[in-house]
This record gives C-alpha cells, sequence and structure tokens, in this order.
C-alpha cells in the first residue's frame, strides 16, 4: 500500500484547487443562501469540462480511464472551498448505469452523463422511510418495453434540474434500477403514477450495481466531508491565535489546544480511509466493506470537527456570515446522505462472520 | 430520602397540569411545540396567560408576584409548563432584568419596570456581549459619560437575542473607565430601544433565521434614574443576574418532549418490515438518551433541593453544561432519525414528507448556540474545577 501522490494526481488536485476557488460561494455582507445548494450550471459546466465525471470510467464510455483514487482527490478540493454540486449524485447515477446497465444502455447514456451534457442522479429514498438500497413503496409493473412506476422518491437531490432519473423500483419481492425521464420535474420530490420507465439491465444484477454505484457515490461525499473538515480545522486553529479573550490568544488556554490536536486526530483518521477507500474501489468497485468504514470513520470525525469547529469560535462560528457554521451544515448533510453512521455499522455488524479479525492489507 | 412525591407536592403538580394543559389554547402550544422561530405574539400571550394567574414569576419577591415556592415545587413547574409546550415567561424578563430591579433597584424603578416586565408589556433584551467581550465580559468597552443628567452612551453591543422585538435593553457600559480594575468600571443601565442614536442590525445565523443582533449606540442620551445600584456595581449586578440565569437552566422538560417527539417519528417511519425504532442501533441510543435524561433530571432535584435562596451553586454549572449537551444531543439524533429527509430545509408544496424533518437539521445546528452562550461550557468547567475542586486554573 502506498499512499504518495504522484504527479498527474498533483496537478488534478491543483487544477480542481484552482477551479474550486473560482466556483466557491462569493464573501457577502448580509444574508447569504444556507441549507441545501441549488444547482449551479456554470458550476456544473466547468466541473463537467475538466472532466471530473469522468475520472473513475473508463475511455470505452466516455471516461477519463483514471481511478476511483483521483474522485477522492477531486471531491476533496471541492468540498474544501464549499463548491456544493451533484458531484456525488451523477457519479453515483453514473456507477448504477456503468454496473448495472446493459451495454447499449452505457454507450447511450454514459457519454453524455460524463461529458455534462445530460444530468441523471440516483432517486432512491422513499418518504416515510428510513434509508434503504432497497425500494418498498415505489413499485414496477409491466413486461419489458412497458415498464410503469408508482410511487413516490423524496427527497431527490437535483431531480429539478436532472433530464434523467435513475431510481430503485420493487419489482415482485426484488428491488430492480429503472430510468426514467425527469423532463416535467420540478421538486425534490418525484411523484410516479403509471409512469413510463425503461428497466437498467436486469434484476439479476440490480444488487451489484446498487453496491458498487453507491460506493462510488460515498466516496465522492466522504472525500468532500474530508475537504470540509480539512478547511474547518485550520480556521479553527487560525481563530485560537487571533481571537482574544483576557487580554490572551485563546490559543493561551490549553483546553482548547488539546481539543483542536483531538479534531486534527479525527481529521486524519478520516483522510486514511477516505483514500484508503479510493485505492480499494479501483481495484473492486463492489468492496462495501471499504465504503462503509469510510462513511462511518467520516460520519464521527465530521460530527467532531463539525461540533467543536463552532464551539471553539463561540458566537461568531454560529452565524451564516462566517463559514465554520456552513461547514458543519454540509458535513450533517453528508452524514445523512446514502445512510448514516448507524446505517453503515448496521450493515458492517452484518459481516463479522465473515473475517476473523481486520485486514486492511489483505 | 424519599422516593415519592409529598402529598402536597402531587397535589401541587396536579394543579400545574391542569393549568397548562387547560388554560393555555392548544393551538399556542402545538405551534411551540412545532419549533422554529418563535412567534412574539405567541410568547406575549401565555406570558399573559400566566401572570393573570400569577405563574409568570413565581420566584421574584411575593411583593412583586413571587409565590416564595420550594425549589422542588418551581422544578415541577418548570417540567410542567415544558411538558405542555408553554413558552415559558421571556428569560430576559423573568429571569434576569426582573431580578435584578427587584434585588438593586430603587423604589420607583421597582414599581415603574416590573409589572410591565412581568406582563411582557416591556419586552426586554440583554445587551451583555460585544465584539471584543465575549467569555471576557469584563473587557467590555462601550462608554457612558455623564452629562448633566443623561448617561451618553456610545459603542457597540452583539449577539442581542430577540432584539428586533425588544422595548428596552438592559446593559453593561463603562462609567468609570479610570476605575483600578476593569470590573469596578462597570454600571448597569436600562435603555429604551426607542431613543435615537439607536440601530439594530440582525444577524443571519446558520440555519438561516435571525434571532440575534447587532446593537449600535451612537450619542444615545439615557435619563440617569435608569441606572440601577449604584455606579460601578455592574459587574457585581452581572455576576447575580448570570447565576440568577443558571437556575432553572437545564431544560429538562424541554429535552424530555424532544426526546418522546423523537420516538414517536422514529416509530413512524418504516425501516424494512418493521420500524426505525426497532432498529437496534436506534433504540440504543434511545434508551441511552432516556437514561442520561433521568440521570440529568435527578441530578437537577438533588441540587435544587440542597441550594438556598437565590444564590447560585457551583453545582449548577453541571445543570448549564449537562443539560446544554443532552440537549443538543436530543436534536443531533432527532436529525438523524429524520435521515434523508433532513436533507431538504424547504419542502416543495405537494411534499410526501413530514413537516418536522425540514426543520431537524436547521434546530440541530441552531441549537450548538446552547453550549456557547450564558455561559460557555468552557466557562461552567472552569467555575467546577475551581469553585467545586478547588483547582484554580
Ligand atoms: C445564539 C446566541 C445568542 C446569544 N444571546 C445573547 C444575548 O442575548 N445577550 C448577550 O449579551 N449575549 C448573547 N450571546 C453571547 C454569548 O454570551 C457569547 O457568545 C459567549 O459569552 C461567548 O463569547 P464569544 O462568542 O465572544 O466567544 P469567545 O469568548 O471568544 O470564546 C471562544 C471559545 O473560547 C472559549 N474560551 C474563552 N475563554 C476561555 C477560557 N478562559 N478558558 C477556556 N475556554 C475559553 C469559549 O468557551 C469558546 O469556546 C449569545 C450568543 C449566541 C451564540
Amino acid at each position: 500500500m502506498d499512499f504518495t501522490i504522484d504527479d498527474d494526481q498533483k496537478a488534478l488536485q491543483d487544477a480542481v484547487h484552482e477551479l474550486a476557488a473560482r466556483h466557491a460561494p462569493a464573501e457577502a455582507h448580509g444574508d447569504v443562501p444556507v441549507g441545501p445548494a441549488a444547482h449551479d450550471p456554470k458550476t456544473w459546466a466547468a466541473i463537467a469540462e475538466m472532466g471530473l465525471l469522468a475520472l473513475p470510467f473508463g475511455e470505452d464510455v466516455g471516461g477519463a480511464g483514471a481511478s476511483t483514487v483521483e474522485v477522492a482527490l477531486a471531491a476533496t478540493e471541492l468540498g474544501k472551498a464549499r463548491v456544493v454540486t451533484a458531484y456525488a449524485d451523477a457519479l453515483t447515477a453514473a456507477g448504477l448505469i456503468a454496473h448495472g446497465g446493459t451495454a447499449a444502455q452505457r454507450d447511450d447514456l454514459l457519454p453524455g452523463l460524463l461529458d455534462g451534457s445530460v444530468l441523471i442522479v440516483p432517486g432512491l429514498a422513499e418518504p416515510g422511510r428510513s434509508w434503504s438500497l432497497e425500494a418498498y413503496d415505489v413499485t414496477a409493473s409491466g413486461a419489458a418495453g412497458e415498464v410503469t412506476l408508482s410511487g413516490a422518491k423524496e427527497p431527490v437531490p437535483y431531480a429539478d434540474a436532472a433530464d434523467k432519473l435513475v431510481v430503485t423500483a420493487r419489482a415482485g419481492d426484488r428491488t430492480g434500477l429503472y430510468l426514467v425521464d425527469a423532463a416535467d420535474v420540478t421538486s425534490t420530490h418525484v411523484r410516479f403514477d403509471g409512469t413510463p420507465a425503461v428497466a437498467l439491465g436486469s434484476l439479476d444484477d440490480a444488487p451489484r450495481a446498487l453496491r458498487a454505484g453507491l460506493n462510488l457515490g460515498i466516496l465522492a461525499v466522504t472525500a468532500e466531508a474530508l475537504g470540509a473538515m480539512d478547511a474547518a480545522l485550520p480556521m479553527t486553529v487560525e481563530y485560537l491565535k487571533t481571537r482574544k479573550q483576557f487580554g490572551v490568544p485563546l490559543a493561551a488556554f490549553q483546553t482548547l489546544t488539546q481539543r483542536a490536536a483531538d479534531m486534527y486526530v479525527s481529521l486524519e483518521l478520516a483522510r486514511s480511509t477516505v483514500l484508503y477507500a479510493g485505492m480499494a474501489l479501483a481495484a473492486d468497485p463492489d468492496d462495501a466493506t471499504a465504503a462503509s468504514r469510510a462513511k462511518v470513520v467520516t460520519g464521527q470525525s465530521g460530527r467532531h470537527i463539525g461540533q467543536e469547529a463552532i464551539q471553539l469560535h463561540g458566537g461568531i462560528g454560529m452565524t451564516a456570515e462566517y463559514a465554520v457554521g456552513h461547514y458543519t451544515a454540509r458535513l450533517t448533510a453528508i452524514e445523512h446522505t446514502f445512510g448514516d453512521t448507524r446505517w453503515h455499522l448496521a450493515r458492517l455488524a452484518a459481516t463479522l462472520d465473515d473475517h476473523q479479525q481486520v485486514d486492511v492489507l489483505a | 430520602m424519599h422516593l415519592h412525591l409529598s402529598e402536597e407536592d402531587a397535589a401541587f403538580q396536579q394543579q400545574m397540569r391542569d393549568f397548562f394543559t387547560t388554560q393555555v389554547p392548544a393551538d399556542l402550544r402545538a405551534r411551540w411545540a412545532a419549533g422554529g422561530e418563535p412567534s412574539a405574539d405567541d410568547m406575549r400571550e401565555a406570558q399573559r396567560l400566566l401572570n393573570a394567574a400569577g405563574l409568570a414569576v413565581p420566584h421574584w419577591p411575593v411583593e412583586w408576584g413571587g409565590k416564595d415556592w420550594t425549589q422542588l415545587q418551581r422544578h415541577i413547574y418548570l417540567q410542567e409548563m415544558q411538558a405542555a409546550s408553554v413558552p415559558p415567561p421571556l428569560a430576559f424578563n423573568a429571569n434576569m432584568v426582573g431580578p435584578v430591579i427587584a434585588t438593586f433597584g430603587s423604589q420607583e424603578q421597582k414599581e415603574r419596570f416590573l409589572p410591565p416586565t412581568a406582563n411582557l408589556n416591556i419586552w426586554w433584551c440583554q445587551g451583555f456581549s460585544e465584539p471584543g467581550a465575549g467569555s471576557d465580559l469584563a473587557g467590555l468597552q462601550i462608554r457612558a459619560v455623564l452629562d448633566g443628567d443623561e448617561w451618553v452612551v456610545n459603542g457597540q453591543k452583539t449577539w442581542t437575542t430577540l432584539g428586533q422585538h425588544a422595548d428596552w435593553i438592559f446593559a453593561l457600559v463603562r462609567t468609570e473607565p479610570d476605575a483600578p480594575k476593569k470590573q469596578q468600571g462597570i454600571s448597569f443601565l436600562l435603555i429604551d430601544m426607542t431613543t435615537p442614536g439607536i440601530t439594530v442590525r440582525p444577524i443571519q445565523l446558520i440555519d438561516g433565521g435571525h434571532e440575534v443582533n447587532e446593537v449600535f449606540f451612537d450619542d444615545v442620551r439615557v435619563p440617569a434614574d435608569q441606572l440601577v445600584g449604584e455606579r460601578g456595581q455592574g459587574w457585581t449586578i452581572a455576576k447575580f443576574l448570570l447565576g440568577n440565569e443558571r437556575v432553572g437552566v437545564a431544560p429538562v422538560g424541554t429535552i424530555k418532549r424532544a426526546l418522546a417527539s423523537a420516538k414517536q417519528h422514529a416509530a413512524q417511519i418504516a425501516s424494512g418490515d418493521g420500524t426505525l425504532l426497532q432498529e437496534p442501533l436506534v433504540a440504543a441510543r434511545f434508551a441511552e438518551l432516556e437514561t442520561q435524561l433521568a440521570a440529568l433530571e435527578l441530578t437537577v432535584l438533588r441540587v435544587a433541593a440542597n441550594s438556598h435562596g437565590d444564590k447560585p451553586e457551583p453545582a449548577s454549572s453541571i445543570l448549564k453544561l449537562r443539560g446544554s449537551q443532552l440537549q443538543q444531543d436530543v436534536f443531533e439524533f432527532t436529525a438523524d432519525i429524520a435521515g434523508p429527509a433532513s436533507l431538504e430545509w424547504h419542502q416543495p408544496d405537494d411534499t410526501d414528507l413530514a413537516a418536522w424533518t425540514a426543520l431537524a437539521t436547521r434546530t440541530y445546528l441552531n441549537f450548538r448556540k446552547a453550549s456557547i452562550y450564558g455561559g460557555s461550557n468552557e466557562v461552567q468547567r472552569s467555575i467546577i474545577a475551581s469553585g467545586i475542586l478547588g483547582l484554580k486554573g
């Protein structure tokens, strides 16, 4: 195992860093947007143009032939700069199509998705249900060629900006993947009522495609979370050095500097786990253990760093004018995306019998 | 030691429960229970209903509407009020400036201010913190200079909660810049918010709300009879007030209600063939939080029973510290229970998502404030370390 970043990867990091700086939220006086980010076509075009969507896919389908390691590096830079986009969503959709679609579907859908001309996002969550890769309340019926869907998906981030959705639906007692047109969707609430759909690949391939697609999404969001932590910690350290109370910088209070040290520990554990997941998924896109562990560690580190970053700033950390609270908000959203810490722990718990001890050098 | 409430206290509990659940309109309580930014009108209505029944300021001197209750009764009262989702009397009035005026004010000030303060005819805000003076409150800079029989105030306050609704502000101002210790140079001033020279600028918080403000003072002229206590006594008064702020500071009833709602929500969210509440890790977290909450409430009861009068106890720091942590833990967990639905902060009109899920993340983020204001958790730990353990830092 080797965590060294090579020259090409360094160049990619630098390029994404610059792109992110250009598209980061502007400094503003007065109110700023809070909460989920709206789709920004300009930022999206820049991301697509740089080929960031194409990174982990083969050249045969319009990919760049790099790997998931590069996805992790790129998403980290976006996270650092607070550039919140449909990146993880579109990658997940691409993963679902790449791993679940027929050859014709891959050839038909991936090039446009990867070059940014067609936005496809996944619709997995069902209202009133906890997170699951299984579909329950959205059902598919009808023979091949005339499939229709019924039920609701919500929330489906970026559905209002998407051209197509790839959604899970119940077919008998199994879960399948389906493509639907999103042209008329105007919000994150997607309702199907005998809506025409096309099966993505076969029901047999769906479980593996779902795992692999989700793995890619998890990698992108955990790397973005890593970037957010990697920005929130230095901001906090800087603040401890400059903010004075009682005639001294806050850094004179050891109770605070020790806590900054704990944040650093959390950050580095997250970094190791995310980079490892990048390597592991490059070798095996189906490695759900590496993905779940990355989600758990970034979930725990993100909560720790997000909360402490605000606390050590005091009141200023609570304000929308100041970036640190936005990082915490984004880390919270990421925790609730693609399965939270408890969901991934439960998934890992179900595999305890598969191994005797933890082994990352397998 | 007794496990059960005395007959008298049990009757008192029933009386409180009956009042809060039958005399405060259900729609008002439902709005309060739903959370989000509080409605000033609802707060006024609730406080006036309570005041009419003699229940707005039970801890004030009897002469000014107090009840001379035991600490246990006061706990029961708060607990029942919070359990019924009744908006509590405005803390700035009932717990801060009211007790200050009752203790340090002149007879004239008491007569002028206490009745409208109890009835929320005057809405007070707290002008203590400044950009440069947070934890180090004694470092405050705002100046008041005597000119004839008026103080002329120049400077800035910040983090002024609900200042946008406030009629008056009670402010710590520096009147004796040459005092040997900076604590000795501070006075406690009551200022009408409509006085010329005052500007209020809202601060947007990370949840999108605007509950705090900056307040700027530009040659604001304040009649000299609006200074409370003596010149230079402001620090003593502030310490009294901040001690007061911690009485009943662990909002046990509110936390209980939030945890109970979370449990109800989890039972309504489908998970596999069962519910989210049946997921082992979720159920275990509920059991953990309920146990921690029970430990907190028992500690509140034990500490309350041992405290004498209104003198703040270092032990009340335990309650502020642990109360804020537990409140934050419950809101964090509530956002986890909302899960993917928590990603949406503003639901579309035809949503299928439950309304509470849109508030879950915002409430979680908003309540990160609880470990910062009213004496941050670091400050509380210092009080415990030095005041109880004798570890001078
Ligand atoms: C939502 C909200 C509402 C508020 N409402 C009001 C209000 O109505 N009126 C009002 O006057 N004020 C109000 N405040 C202000 C609040 O009291 C201050 O934020 C608080 O005193 C902390 O000050 P600060 O924000 O300047 O942080 P700082 O004092 O700069 O502290 C930053 C961090 O350093 C820590 N720290 C500071 N000194 C020490 C030390 N000696 N040892 C260890 N740790 C230390 C703090 O605990 C904190 O974690 C409010 C604040 C918030 C966030």
